[in-house]
């Protein structure tokens, strides 16, 4: 299936800019060469599976020139004949692109810095030995029919002068595509659009954004470069990469397609069991609030908001969890209502009436804060039977008196905070200091 | 993109920032209101003290009408007397505002859903009920002697000729300014821009943009809105609030300073401290890798990067650790170059030639393959010591060898 990577090129329509958009994904090896982070051959072998089974089109798949272990994996994902093109990294160098070959791979990354800081710093060379290096790479490469990205490492602060000297040397070489690598994550989207557009018009050639998250930005970035025509990009799972990492792959995914309406025919259904695949590997948790694939994206527990969610979802949700491999959930705790405790229990076949259900909304509330979690339905069973009496007899005595009466939702609530305080006082720090009184309603902007 | 939409990117230049941006934190407010999240009263009269003390402009404080004990925190924060103004959070309910009036804030933040699908399915009403609702709140502020904000709630996904209405209406009733809430995140920095851009041209009061991460773009969607003449922003200490949460105060500083050189005042060295801070008392660990304050962020690995830093710094670093309080790390693994090796070793005061930097190297990243991880600097000492001991024996049993080849 190999062919219909070169058969991208053909699909994109002539002279419109927004044209289909290829995700090479570089979990295997910008993900990898995160400081600290290191896969099992095996691990890379099922995340290069995994990400073809969701669709991307390319898989970086890592640096054979490193030799050893490295070098046998990438031979071993060549091998899986998987339907997505494999690509290995190499610097400019004709061993490291034989190294690749030799693993079987059907296209390479030569990368070289394009920026004088770089050239003068780390590779303490000239601009002209930058261009004949790569020059010389991708004529080696191409003489070898794979396909040739040149990678522009640290495009975003190299003299646009000279980048666009360094794509027109790749372009005239014979490489496929130039990748533009924001390395440092310096640009903000709109540089980015400018940067990306100029590339395009002056050297005509494709290009393919690398962006990092330094300041927050990568995955604006690289759909501002795929606005400005880029039509590769280069995407983690995660967003795993060096320092902050790079475009998170189920971000850009999901933006894409809800944001700027286009369709990348990706199984986004699969993200969230691929992200818990490579958050194991990495040995990085996805934390609970990450964008797209966060555990706790579609839990409800505010009242307000899960009785709209439940009359319908799109009040609060771009996307349905199941389109990235969630479930929507509602807990109950702190900011549960009556409405939704009587809901919930009457799945369990328990009928209460209103005042029951705003007493014991209290209690729910009360055990939450002082648990600092949502009630598990085994909590909430247990805290029916155990307070369903005193909630009663509560009753009971109420009617009894004067009709002025505090609310009882109130001063249940008020006793219950007394009573945690009272409880946890030793503790301070973890002393709750929020009781919900009437419900947290229309509470978020 | 269009012709216009190139006309506008060209428009979006940094320059366009004004230099009077204001950052308006809400870590007290939507932070806590995230799911799960709970400060304790001391903890919030701390955090509110730890942002004045670098200069954050405005704080929201809390939610006044949540129970006594918010109140309570807020009446505490406002008596510390803080250089920032602060600020509470109501809806349009006249109930909200006395609350808030009770805890001698500054100023109050009116907010409504303006989107049609919120105020038919959240409030099940209509824009003229929303109207009416606002403009009471309104009369309760003013009546309370309080300055306040017209909050627009799910304001990117309302219509922009009732967004502008509603937005002209809040300028009319005496609002100080207007809060375009991308409330589910569904913008990108250019439609930010656009959106934003036509508000502020609409008004003469100023506009505060107020962004959710849900597709990681919040940081951005925050600077397109400054870019177009907002002269506020709602940020949260680690990006804190609803779902995936807001821009990061963080994030926002440093992107102004950085990429569009604008300094608003913030002191940054305590970054990590608050941070860190935030970090514990909302039960929400900072991952080593989020960007500015994650401790990954200043640890290189990779033989290439590990090199140029080596030799100069700024060859992958924007700015230097120390000035968001984090240390720069040279981290040992299968990714590592020699040189990374030699300057290792350098700092345990050991030099070593280029050739027993390869040998070590090469066991160290197989020990890092085995381990999967990258390693502890005493286990590379401990390779150092295996490998000189190694070296010793071997040289040794040569010395045997030469006297005695018979000898096994």
């Amino acid at each position: 299936m190999r062919e219909n990577f070169a058969g991208f090129l053909l699909q994109r329509p002539a002279g419109t800019i927004a044209g289909p958009v290829h995700i090479d994904d570089t979990t295997l090896r910008d993900g990898e060469q995160t400081a600290g982070v290191v896969f099992a051959n095996e691990e890379k072998l099922r995340i290069a599976k995994m990400l073809d089974e969701v669709g991307v089109h390319q898989i970086e798949a890592g640096i054979p020139t490193m030799g050893g272990a490295e070098k046998e994996a990438v031979t071993q994902i060549a091998a899986l004949d998987l339907n997505c093109s494999i690509l290995a990294w190499n610097r400019a160098v004709i061993a490291d692109v034989q190294a690749s070959l030799d693993c079987g791979v059907d296209a390479v990354a030569i990368s070289m810095s394009a920026s004088d800081i770089h050239i003068e710093h780390k590779l303490r060379q000239s601009r002209e030995w930058v261009l004949d290096s790569v020059k010389r790479a991708v004529v080696f490469a191409k003489d070898r029919n794979v396909y040739v990205s040149v990678n522009a490492e640290d495009a975003s602060r190299a003299d646009m002068e000279f980048l666009l000297a360094f794509a027109r040397t790749a372009r005239e070489a014979g490489a496929d595509r130039v990748r533009f690598c924001d390395t440092l994550g310096i640009l903000d989207p709109f540089s980015t659009f400018m940067k990306i557009k100029t590339l395009i018009d002056v050297v005509g050639i494709d290009v393919e954004m690398h962006t990092h998250n330094d300041f927050g930005m990568a995955t604006a970035n690289a759909i501002a470069g795929i606005k400005a025509g880029a039509s590769y990009v280069n995407t983690t799972v995660n967003g795993l990469g060096e320092r902050a990492g790079n475009a998170a792959l189920e971000e850009l995914a999901m933006a894409l397609k809800y944001i700027e309406g286009m369709k990348l025919g990706l199984r986004t259904g699969k993200f969230r069991e691929l992200s818990e695949y490579v958050a194991a590997a990495s040995n990085r948790p996805i934390p609970t609030w990450k964008p797209i694939v966060g555990a706790n994206l579609f839990v409800y527990e505010c009242e307000n908001r899960a009785n709209a969610t439940m009359i319908d979802p799109s009040t609060y949700e771009v996307f349905s969890p199941e389109s990235v491999g969630l479930t929507r959930r509602y807990v109950y705790g702190k900011y549960s209502g009556a409405d939704s405790l009587k809901a919930k229990f009457r799945e369990h076949d328990i009928a209460l009436t209103d005042d029951e259900a705003a007493i014991l909304t209290c209690r729910v509330r009360s055990k939450s804060v002082a648990l600092k979690r949502s009630l598990f339905d085994d909590e909430l069973i247990d805290t029916y039977h155990t307070e369903i009496e005193a909630v009663r007899e509560e009753l009971r005595g109420s009617r009894s008196s004067d009709d002025d009466a505090p609310d009882p939702v109130e001063t249940a609530a008020r006793d219950a905070v007394a009573a945690m305080n009272a409880v946890s006082a030793p503790n301070a720090a973890a002393a709750p200091n929020v009781v919900p009184a009437q419900g947290k309603v229309n509470d978020e902007s | 993109m269009s012709r216009d939409g190139d006309a506008l990117i060209k428009g979006a230049s940094k320059a366009n920032v004004g230099r009077q941006v204001r950052l308006v934190d809400t870590t007290l407010r939507d932070g806590e209101q995230t799911a799960g999240v709970v400060f304790a009263n001391q903890e919030k009269v701390r955090i509110a003290r730890l942002l004045d003390d670098i200069g954050v402009h405005e704080l929201e404080v809390g939610s006044p009408w949540l129970c006594e004990e918010e109140r309570d925190a807020m009446r505490e924060i406002v008596s510390l007397e803080l250089d920032a103004p602060t600020l509470a959070f109501c809806r349009a309910d006249v109930q909200d505002i006395e609350y808030a009036a009770s805890t001698g804030v500054d100023g109050v933040v009116i907010s409504a859903s303006t989107s049609d699908q919120h105020i038919a399915t959240k409030y099940g009403k209509d824009r003229d009920w929303l109207m009416g609702r606002v403009g009471e709140a309104v009369e309760a502020a003013k009546d309370a002697g309080l300055p306040f904000v017209v909050s627009a709630e799910d304001a990117s996904r309302t219509g922009m000729d009732f967004l502008l209405t509603f937005a002209v209406a809040a300028q009319e009733m005496g609002a100080e300014r207007f809060r375009f809430c991308d409330s589910l995140s569904v913008l990108d920095p250019f439609v930010s821009y656009q959106r934003i851009q036509t508000i502020v041209g609409t008004l003469d009061i100023p506009v505060e943009v107020h962004c959710h991460n849900d597709f990681g773009m919040a940081t951005a969607n925050s600077l397109a809105g400054l870019r177009a003449g907002a002269t506020h922003v709602t940020v949260s200490i680690n990006g804190l609030g609803e779902r995936t949460g807001n821009a990061a105060l963080e994030e926002v500083v440093m992107a102004l300073r950085h990429l569009d050189g604008v300094e608003i005042g913030v002191s940054t060295a305590h970054f990590r401290e608050i941070s860190e801070y935030v970090a514990r008392a909302s039960s929400r660990a900072i991952p080593i890798w989020k960007a500015i304050v994650g401790t990954n962020v200043f640890a290189h690995e990779s033989g290439i990067h590990a090199d140029g830093i080596i030799k100069n710094p700024l060859t992958y670093e924007v700015f230097s650790p120390d000035e968001v309080g984090l240390a720069r790390q040279l981290v040992v693994g299968k990714h590592s170059g020699s040189r990374t090796i030699q300057h290792k070793f350098k700092e345990f005061g050991i030099d070593l030639s280029d050739h027993e930097a390869n040998e070590i190297l090469a066991l160290a990243r197989q020990t890092s393959i085995d381990l999967k991880r990258a390693l502890f600097e005493k286990e590379l000492m401990y390779i150092y010591r295996d490998f000189i001991r190694d070296n010793e024996q071997r040289m040794a049993q040569d010395r045997v060898g030469v006297m005695d080849e018979d000898e096994d």
